[in-house]
Parts: C-alpha cells; structure tokens; sequence
C-alpha cells in the first residue's frame, strides 16, 4: 500500500491526493469494522469446525445401535464439551474485545440479545435431562437431542434478532432452524450427520458473508 | 455533482477518527483511550484534532466521572455522518474523473 503521510496539524491536507484519501479511508473502515465486529469470521469458521466434529462424532457413536439407544459414546461427549468450552471461552473474549469502550444503545441492545440466547440454549438443551430421566420413547428421545433443541434456539434467534433489525443474523438463526427442522427427517441416527453438515455450511456462508461486509470498499461499492 | 473534499476531513488523522466513528452504530460512542489505541496517536495530537471536528459539529463528547477517574466518550454526529458522506461521494466523483496514473481523463474520448 501506498505511503500515506499524516499532514495533520502541519500542512493540513496538502499533498493529500484522491487516491491516497480513499485508500485511507478503506483502510481506517475496514480496521474499525473488523475491530467492532463482535464474531469475526475466524470463528465463525471454527464453530463450523466444531459443529462438523461434534455432531459427526454423535453420528459415529450412535451409528453401530441396533436398536436405537441415543446412547452417545463417551469420547464423543468429552470431545464435544472440549470445543463447547473453548468455543464459549473464544466467543466470550471476541464480545468483550469488540465492546470494549464502546457504549450506547446498540451496545445496550447488542448485551440484552445475547442474554436472550444464552436463556435459550440453556433451555432447550436443558430440557434433554428430564426427558432421558423419564424414560422417553425411542422416537421421542431419538428425534429430540439432535434436531429439537437447534430448531427452538433458531427460532428463538431469529425472532429476536428480527426484532432488534440484526438481519443477518436473522439469516444465519433461521438457517439453523432449516438445518435442524431437515434433520428431523433423517431419523434418529442420520439427523446427527445431516445436522453436523448443515450447521458446517452455514457457519462457513456466515463467515465468508462477515468477512465481505468488513473488506467492502465504501469508496467504490 | 459534488468534487469539493470537505477540508476538515480532508486530512489523514481526522479522515481516520471519522471513518472509525463511524463505524459504530448511530448513537453508540467510543471512548477516548479507546480511540487513542486504535489510532496509535499521542493523547495531544488526538485531542487538537477531535477539537476541530467536535467545533464544527461533527462529533459529540460527552465526559463521565467514575470516582477519581474520568471518562470521554466520543461519538459522530448526524452531521458528522452527513458529512462523511458527502465526503465519500466527492472523493468518488473524483476518483471517477481520474485515470490510472491520476491525470483528469477527458470527458470526450472520441
């Protein structure tokens, strides 16, 4: 990139070409979108990581049950509460970085929206514990972990984040609730694949839309 | 057709306090050390440029007392955001008027 002098406070502008201004002025946006922008498309690609291993490791522990137990293996699980955990901790750090400084009612809105899907995946997953604890019927216990809780939570976020004109997110929540809602289908052992392999492919379309939000130019759009 | 820079933000420092304001959503604000950190100035040279852009309207400030600490929160104004854009729109004006090397290309190519 071009040397940019810094004139201010001396020249005041002078030599300070066209060019030279709209390549700083993309530049200084780029940096404060990126800077601003709450879940960076890093980890968006992670959390497709992470869903692909997590939901495709459920599908090879269950995959051999004959008949169908919803017994998830034991590794599968310690595999998936290892990413669940660093995928909390990351996402936690990237928010706080974001919001660092920064205050006002977006910010305001930003936090409320955020405790509300907290409240949501808390809800919906913690209502697998009583449902296995009360013996649910196969298809009851087969269908409901893998599709039931995603597609209450997509709801749930896209609805919410309609309300607080989060659009994309609204794209990216109801997607989850079409993956888990397809899923469904599958039965009780294919639903964790197709979960895994749909929530992969949203993620990553969520990271490669993130990323062209940051790096479009807004001198030549 | 607008082709007048707005000479205020026509300087690399605050052209980088503006478009880094206005990166935040409308309403929210950024705080000073914050800013500072982002932009990599000295506390004085940052200070002497949000004067000029806050006297024209273009920023708000708004200073908080938390104990013995104070606080300044920065925020751009609708007229800031207008004139950002206006801004953006001359510079595309401009740049649309220039060729590869930066010489003004001719309306008539014929």
């Amino acid at each position: 990139m071009d040397h940019i002098p810094d004139t201010a406070g001396t020249t005041e502008g002078g030599g300070f070409d066209p060019r030279q201004a709209a390549a700083l002025l993309d530049q200084a946006t780029t940096q404060a979108r990126r800077t601003f922008t709450p879940l960076t498309p890093l980890l968006w690609i992670f959390r497709a990581l992470v869903a692909l291993v997590v939901f495709g490791g459920f599908w090879l522990s269950v995959r051999g049950q004959h008949p169908y137990a919803g017994r998830l293996s034991g590794w599968a699980i310690g595999v998936a509460v290892v990413l669940v955990v660093i995928n909390i901790g990351w996402s936690a750090a990237v928010i706080m970085h974001a919001g660092d400084g920064v205050s006002g009612p977006a910010q305001r809105k930003w936090r409320a929206w955020l405790g509300v899907m907290a409240a949501a995946w808390i809800i919906a997953y913690v209502v697998t514990a009583p449902l296995y604890h009360a013996t649910a019927s196969h298809p009851v216990w087969g269908l409901y972990p893998g599709s039931a809780p995603l597609l209450i939570i997509g709801l749930a976020a896209a609805a919410t984040a309609a309300a607080f004109r989060y659009w994309p997110m609204v794209g990216t929540t109801a997607a989850f609730a079409v993956v888990a809602a397809t899923a469904g289908f599958g039965g009780p052992v294919g639903e964790w694949l197709i979960t895994g392999i749909g929530l992969c492919a949203v993620c990553l379309g969520t990271a490669a839309f993130t990323a062209w939000r940051q790096n479009r130019s807004v001198v030549r759009p | 057709m607008t082709t007048e820079l707005d000479p205020l933000i026509h300087v690399p420092t605050r052209l980088r306090i503006v478009a880094t304001l206005a990166a935040l959503p409308d309403g929210d604000a950024l705080s000073f050390t914050r800013l500072q950190d982002m932009l990599a100035l000295t506390p004085g040279n940052l200070i002497i440029q949000l004067r000029k852009l806050e006297d024209a309207g273009y920023i708000s400030s708004t200073k908080t007392r938390n104990g013995s600490s104070q606080k300044t929160m920065l925020a751009l104004t609708g007229q800031g955001r207008a004139a950002l854009g206006a801004y953006t729109r001359a510079l595309r004006d401009l740049l649309g008027g220039l060729d590869g090397d930066g010489r003004a290309v001719a309306a008539d190519r014929s």
